[in-house]
């Protein structure tokens, strides 16, 4: 069974159209990306795939269920962070933890708050009331409420956007711990580098799938650009974006011919930011 | 079942934290209730103030009640909360039914402060029956506010929009309910409009209740206001949208 199902999936907003007919099939136990611009459709999508929206036509299955016919019995299987922290300010952590952990009537309910505070990291906070958080930490309360009940997908909307860079870092920590528990993960974001972190990228754009495909095999589909200067020349050429492709073209200017792949893994600004602040 | 005592267990734990939202609600009323207490001193003796100043403090609850409640549901509306609550399984009847039963406890409060405050005030001398009568009365219409408060905030999508609810639903139900004049000298379009608020039916029954006026029923607007906040309670779950 599939985590997500879609088909012709239309959402109209009046004469917006935020969804043109979106196909897409996920399948389960991996991390999965919804990339694409402000404005792409990806809340949209999230909210149609929860149940929180009705879409115009077209159909959804989630984990095999229709989101809107089905939603009792699927809201027992998905977890759902959205955009915004949606938690109760003058509340704790722990508090909001508590209000939406007992709508799924967990077993040990005390002992699991525990367990998820730890999990997130919040449990030396865990009794401050949470309009005192940054705004990262409020999105980690929040990603702790989406996991109360140990969901088998959880669907995640733009859970790093304004996140500083060593939190998010720790986010994705977070979420590959979540992936190997067998969670399925659908998370969207903004921000193009967080595609190399996934299993899989779905690409979006004004409300059309563009592409769904491993982050590797994205990475196959551009071109790099080489530039080699000597004393008295200087050379440049377009390549496909593959290690192999590099190694090959190099061949030409005297690399050894034994090897067949050239791969320069360069810090991005990102990981030099980091470690500038961790020393 | 249990999830509207969850929801109510979380609204008054909000209320008790958020100090200032508390005190505002009970001490407003109270400020204002004053106020007409200086107005009232300079009307001509002989005026009869006993026929005014309950309706009035009744009035206060009413729109209080009323006004809090419909803006505390739309910002759970804005902040995404209430989207979160229905993802995480609570029915619309579980969060309605909480929130009742979280701002009735807010409406209760208002209710003993503000009638205690305008018996003090007024030095309205009346036996334990009718002040307990009169609270129940005010109590009941603080409940059927709080309805009242939920579904106008079923339409709102923010704060914005339940401003114009305001003085279209608290501002003709002070002319036309017989808070100032009774509803006979009134046109008969106006007095029969009047029957649409619900300070209309706890009028007639603090009326009754203090001997203005010997010819309202007490059971029969009882029944009326009770049924209408049924019928508020049935129309806001379903206005109250799960899905967009």
């Amino acid at each position: 069974m599939n985590a997500i199902d879609v088909s012709g999936l239309v959402k109209r907003y009046g004469a917006l159209t935020a969804l043109h007919g979106v196909d897409l099939t996920l399948p389960q136990g991996c991390i999965v990306g919804l990339l694409g611009p402000n404005g792409a459709g990806k809340s949209t999508l999230i909210k149609a795939l929860v149940g929180a929206l009705r879409p115009t036509s077209g159909s959804i299955r989630v984990l095999g269920l229709d989101p809107l016919k089905d939603k009792a019995q699927l809201r027992q299987l998905i977890g759902y962070m959205p955009q915004s922290p949606a938690l109760y300010g003058d509340l704790s952590a722990r508090e909001n933890l508590r209000f939406f952990g007992q709508a799924h009537q967990v077993q040990d309910l005390e002992q699991r708050i525990a367990e998820i505070l730890e999990f997130t990291e919040l449990s030396a906070r865990a009794d401050d009331q949470v309009y005192t958080f940054s705004g990262g930490m409020q999105k980690r309360v929040s990603l702790a409420c989406a996991l109360f009940h140990r969901p088998q997908l959880l669907l995640l909307d733009e859970p790093t956007a304004a996140v500083d860079p060593h939190l998010k870092q720790r986010s994705w920590v977070l979420f590959r711990e979540l992936a190997e528990q067998g969670m399925t993960l659908f998370l969207s974001t903004h921000l193009m580098d967080e595609a190399l972190l996934c299993d899989q990228v779905v690409v979006l754009r004004e409300g059309r799938v563009l592409a769904v495909d491993t982050p590797q095999g994205l990475l196959q589909r551009g071109e790099s650009h080489i530039m080699l200067c000597a004393e008295d020349a200087t050379v440049a050429m377009t390549i496909a974006s593959t290690p192999a492709a590099l190694a090959q073209a190099l061949h030409s200017y005297g690399f050894d011919e034994r090897f067949h792949t050239l791969l320069i893994d360069a810090d991005s600004l990102e990981t030099i930011l980091l470690k500038l602040v961790k020393e | 079942m249990h999830r509207t005592f969850v929801v109510a267990r979380r609204v008054l734990n909000q209320l008790r934290r958020d100090r200032r939202f508390l005190a505002f609600s009970v001490l407003a009323p109270l400020l204002i209730i004053y106020f007409f207490k200086i107005f009232f001193d300079t009307m001509p003796q002989g005026f009869n103030t006993a026929r005014y100043v309950v309706p009035i403090a009744a009035f206060m609850v009413h729109f209080l009640a009323f006004l809090l409640c419909a803006i505390v549901l739309v910002q759970e509306r804005t902040a995404g909360t209430l989207e979160r609550m229905f993802i995480n399984g609570f029915r619309r009847v579980e969060i309605i039914s909480g929130y009742i039963l979280g701002y009735t406890a807010l409406a209760t409060l208002q209710a003993i402060a503000v009638l205690s405050e305008t018996l003090l005030l007024f030095g309205l001398d009346y036996s334990w029956e009718t002040i307990l009568g009169l609270f129940v009365v005010i109590w009941l219409l603080a409940l059927t506010s709080v309805l009242l408060g939920i579904l106008v905030s079923t339409f709102a999508r923010h704060e914005g929009q339940v401003l114009p609810f305001i003085p279209l639903i608290t501002l003709p139900s002070v002319f036309l309910s017989g808070l100032i004049v009774d509803t006979d000298h009134l046109p008969t379009w106006g007095a029969w409009l009047g029957h649409a608020f619900p300070l209309f039916y706890a009028n007639r029954m603090i009326q009754r209740i203090t001997n203005v006026q010997q010819s309202y029923s007490i059971w029969v607007n009882a029944v009326i206001l009770m049924g209408y906040g049924g019928a508020i309670l049935l129309l806001a779950s379903r206005t109250l949208r799960d899905v967009e």
